[in-house]
């Protein structure tokens, strides 16, 4: 079994651990020839199933194992990755391999950088002062003890600055193919409505505005309500319009963006005629047809953070079921690639 | 009057950094003026790390003038609160909420009083910029001063470098380690940093699981050319606090220049110091022992020895042993004194910090709520200021600002990130399925563990003797 490979997008490639961090700590990846895949499965809320194509993050990247498709299946800490993820941001080249140090297998990632080590930042400090500083080191020919205060020229500090490398191992399990056979993306009916989301981060605001006022309201209202987290009821029609609405005791708020994008489907990719979709029903409807789920608060809230990735979010609408976020990450630094949006899709699922 | 000293705006800041340094190893600071210097020496509480800060008297005070007295003829020392100093050379602190220049501290005028038929007071006149005067009278504890042991002829091996890039290279270093092994390979002229912990992981966590919960382990190879004066054993490991190393590293920045260490074998004393204009830092700490680095390098089962152990060690205290007949005369004169000095204290200065003395005492109860630690990552969650704006504003700017992401419950998410990982320990035996999703809800479990944790107050976190387990750390 082997796996080693350069790094590059690391800035994306951390922007998504990040992401993925905040549903749940621990990871399944699973490599393959051609795909990246990180699925994170959290006791309750959503899940994650992230598929790459291997150029977007990886670079001469080589895997051998006896599994078809040369697949190799670990379990990873998104913590520790995402730190030595943080450490090799900047650096002047970083690559991953899986090894085993002390038995133990770890993905050791391997960082040559270097140090911003300039003379402009010295003495950082909060404290407005500066200039002025009669009396400090005034005269500097006074002689003191044994010698032992130095002055140092810049140069002395400047010089020989060497690449540094630095090694972070991160502690994985190997997992069985067995183990992870029985771990399948849930299927979902075919959705009723499918919308491009405004700016992530907009919605995340409102959203997070919203889990806040029903948060405090129902804690104003006695502490029973504090346990559950306030629910947000989330709708889309077929004409462009995505619903926010929190409807609490006291208080029943909506926020509802229009002219948004309702992407035209595929039909090779389709099991089913295109007439027989949901989707077309839903259409024929009328705009006054809503698909609407109800997700945690919370919950969404951390969903949301997927944003960080820059990327196009659909949602998919199964009506009073489900509700899929496809993200499609940009490839960023690709030249050749002119604005391309990959294959990369990453999933999440509300139950 | 013993002594009088006078600093200049920049000396109250170096002041209050060196200060602010020492508190992170101990809560008193002995204080130690001679004709031409000024000198700052505290010891941790489990006596594994030393510090000692030198000021000349010539070159770092605008003014400084050493009496004596008939009790202190060459030299004056006392004990003082390290809280005490560093609310008084806090820079900004008498200007209400203006923030400008205006409020920052001009000068700073210091004069010690003692003698027979004088109180003995700390006096600190602080004037600012707009023209106020704050004045503070700090009561102390004579004290001889501990100073640590270390013999220079004993430490062959020892290099420099930049202060700076020896702290920016900490930042490569993860949450939940606790020790730094510096060793050096001579075949590929590096010097490698290494930091790891032997924490032992919590019980009844399956094997298999108990592995992701490690922490990053980290090494950092820097090529030996890029240290000065470079001479270590090959293959030689030397292993010290990784906690020590940071507040040492967060004040040697600020000093800027070179750091230079010092140090023999395993088990023996490690120093490390630089220097600027007229102040000279030393920090001597003990370093893991041998036997332990040993243990330590074949993982055994008893992994936490060496942690333990390395508590035990102390440094040697030169002037104790030297001086115990000294200290008992000097004890039998404080015991007279002293009674009545903490009684005008807590009269003239009601809500003062409490006397030496007291602290001591209070070491031994409930450990003072530690400063926060420096902490090597950027903060995790924005200043209070830019979180507000943030929630009262619904539309915001499209910075790319990565907080912004970070999901709503950001209370819980930082103690997450703060503390290292845990994963819920869930016993249930579940071949077929996958364990990703062991992880329970964080404050549930967090509430789980701590039941009887009182509401309000300060409540002690943690027992003492757990923390002493862990002799070589301070907290």
């Amino acid at each position: 079994m082997r796996f080693k490979t350069d790094l590059r997008n690391i800035r994306t490639f951390s922007k998504l651990v990040a992401a993925l961090n905040s549903l749940e700590k621990i990871a399944w990846v699973r490599l393959d020839d051609d795909t990246v895949r990180f699925t994170v499965i959290p006791d309750t809320g959503s899940q994650v199933w992230a598929s790459l194509s291997v150029d977007l993050i990886f670079d001469s990247y080589h895997i051998q194992s006896a599994e078809p498709n040369n697949t190799i299946n670990l379990e990873l800490p998104l913590g520790p990755l995402q730190r030595a993820l943080k450490s090799a941001a900047g650096s002047n080249q970083a690559n991953l391999r899986l090894t085993k140090r002390d038995g133990i297998p770890m993905l050791s990632m391997t960082i040559h950088a270097m140090t911003k080590d300039g003379a402009a930042d010295a003495r950082e400090r909060g404290a407005p002062y500066g200039g002025g500083g009669h009396g400090y080191g005034a005269n500097p020919d006074d002689p003191f003890g044994e010698d032992i205060f130095q002055q140092e020229s810049l140069e002395l500090i400047m010089k020989r600055e060497r690449e540094k490398v630095i090694t972070q191992d991160i502690p994985v399990r190997v997992l069985h193919p067995d183990t992870v056979e029985t771990i399948m993306q849930p299927k979902v009916r075919e959705p009723d409505v499918h919308i491009q989301l405004p700016p992530l981060l907009q919605l995340k605001a409102i959203s997070d505005r919203f889990t806040k006022l029903a948060m405090t309201t129902s804690s104003s209202s006695g502490r029973g309500g504090a346990s559950q987290n306030p629910k947000l009821e989330l709708s889309a029609n077929m004409f462009g319009s995505l619903r926010l609405r929190l409807a609490a005791e006291s208080l029943d708020i909506t926020s509802v963006w229009d002219g948004l994008e309702n992407p035209e489907l595929d039909p090779s990719q389709l099991t089913i005629p295109i007439d027989e979709h949901p989707s077309t029903r839903f259409k024929q409807a009328g705009p006054d047809t809503w698909a609407t789920v109800r997700v945690d608060g919370k919950d969404w809230s951390r969903v949301l953070s997927v944003g960080r990735l820059e990327g196009r979010v659909i949602a998919c609408f199964a009506d009073d079921h489900a509700l899929i976020l496809y993200v499609y990450v940009p490839h960023h630094d690709d030249s050749s690639a002119e604005d391309v949006v990959t294959v990369s899709s990453i999933t999440v699922l509300f139950n | 009057m013993v002594l009088g000293f006078t600093l200049s705006e920049e000396g109250v800041a170096i002041l209050h950094d060196a200060l602010a340094c020492m508190f992170k190893f101990s809560d008193d600071v002995c204080l130690e003026a001679k004709k031409d210097k000024l000198i700052l020496t505290t010891l941790n509480i489990s006596k594994s790390a030393y510090i000692c800060f030198t000021f000349a008297a010539s070159r770092f005070f605008s003014r400084y003038h050493f009496e004596g007295n008939s009790q202190y003829r060459d030299r004056f020392f006392c004990q003082l609160y390290v809280r005490s100093l560093l609310s008084v050379f806090r820079a900004r602190q008498c200007g209400g909420e203006s923030t400008g220049r205006e409020s920052v501290i001009e000068r700073c005028e210091v004069a010690i009083e003692d003698g027979p038929g004088k109180k003995s007071r700390l006096i600190a006149r602080v004037t600012c910029r707009n023209g106020i005067t704050a004045s503070h009278s700090l009561a102390f504890e004579p004290k001889t001063p501990t100073h640590a042991k270390f013999d220079k002829t004993e430490a062959t091996n020892h290099w420099a470098i930049s202060s700076r890039t020896l702290r920016q290279l900490m930042d490569h270093f993860g949450p939940g380690i606790e020790l730094l092994d510096i060793n050096t390979d001579d075949d590929t002229r590096v010097v490698n940093f290494t930091c790891f912990t032997e924490k032992v992981q919590r019980r009844g966590a399956n094997s298999n699981e108990a592995v992701l919960k490690k922490p990053l382990h980290t090494n950092i190879a820097v090529e030996m050319d890029e240290f000065d004066d470079v001479q270590v054993e090959d293959k030689l490991h030397i292993i010290i606090s990784v906690k020590d190393f940071r507040a040492i590293l967060q004040h040697a920045q600020m000093i800027s220049g070179d750091l230079t260490a010092c140090y023999s074998s395993p088990g023996r004393p490690m120093k490390l110091s630089y220097n600027s204009d007229g102040v000279l830092c030393e920090f001597i700490l003990m370093t893991v022992g041998e036997e332990d680095a040993i243990s330590q390098k074949h993982k055994t089962g008893r992994a936490n020895s060496a942690v333990a152990n390395a508590g035990r060690q102390e440094l040697d205290s030169g002037a104790r042993r030297a001086s115990s007949v000294v200290n008992e005369s000097q004890a039998r004169n404080t015991q007279a004194k002293a009674p009545a000095k903490v009684q005008t204290k807590t009269q003239a200065q009601p809500q003062a910090q409490g006397s030496p003395r007291n602290s001591a005492a209070q070491q031994k109860t409930p450990p003072r709520p530690r400063q926060p630690g420096f902490d090597i990552r950027p903060q995790p969650n924005p200043p209070a200021s830019a979180r507000s704006t943030r929630s009262d504003s619904l539309f915001v700017g499209q910075v790319d600002d990565d907080q912004q992401w970070e999901p709503l419950d950001e209370e819980e998410e930082e103690e997450a990130q703060n503390d290292r990982l845990e994963w819920n320990s869930n016993n249930e035996p579940k071949p077929s399925t996958l364990r990703i999703s062991s992880y329970a809800n964080p404050t549930i479990q967090t509430n789980a563990s701590e039941p009887d944790q009182p509401m309000s107050g300060l409540e002690p976190t943690q027992r003492l003797s757990q923390v002493r387990r862990f002799g070589l750390f301070s907290s």
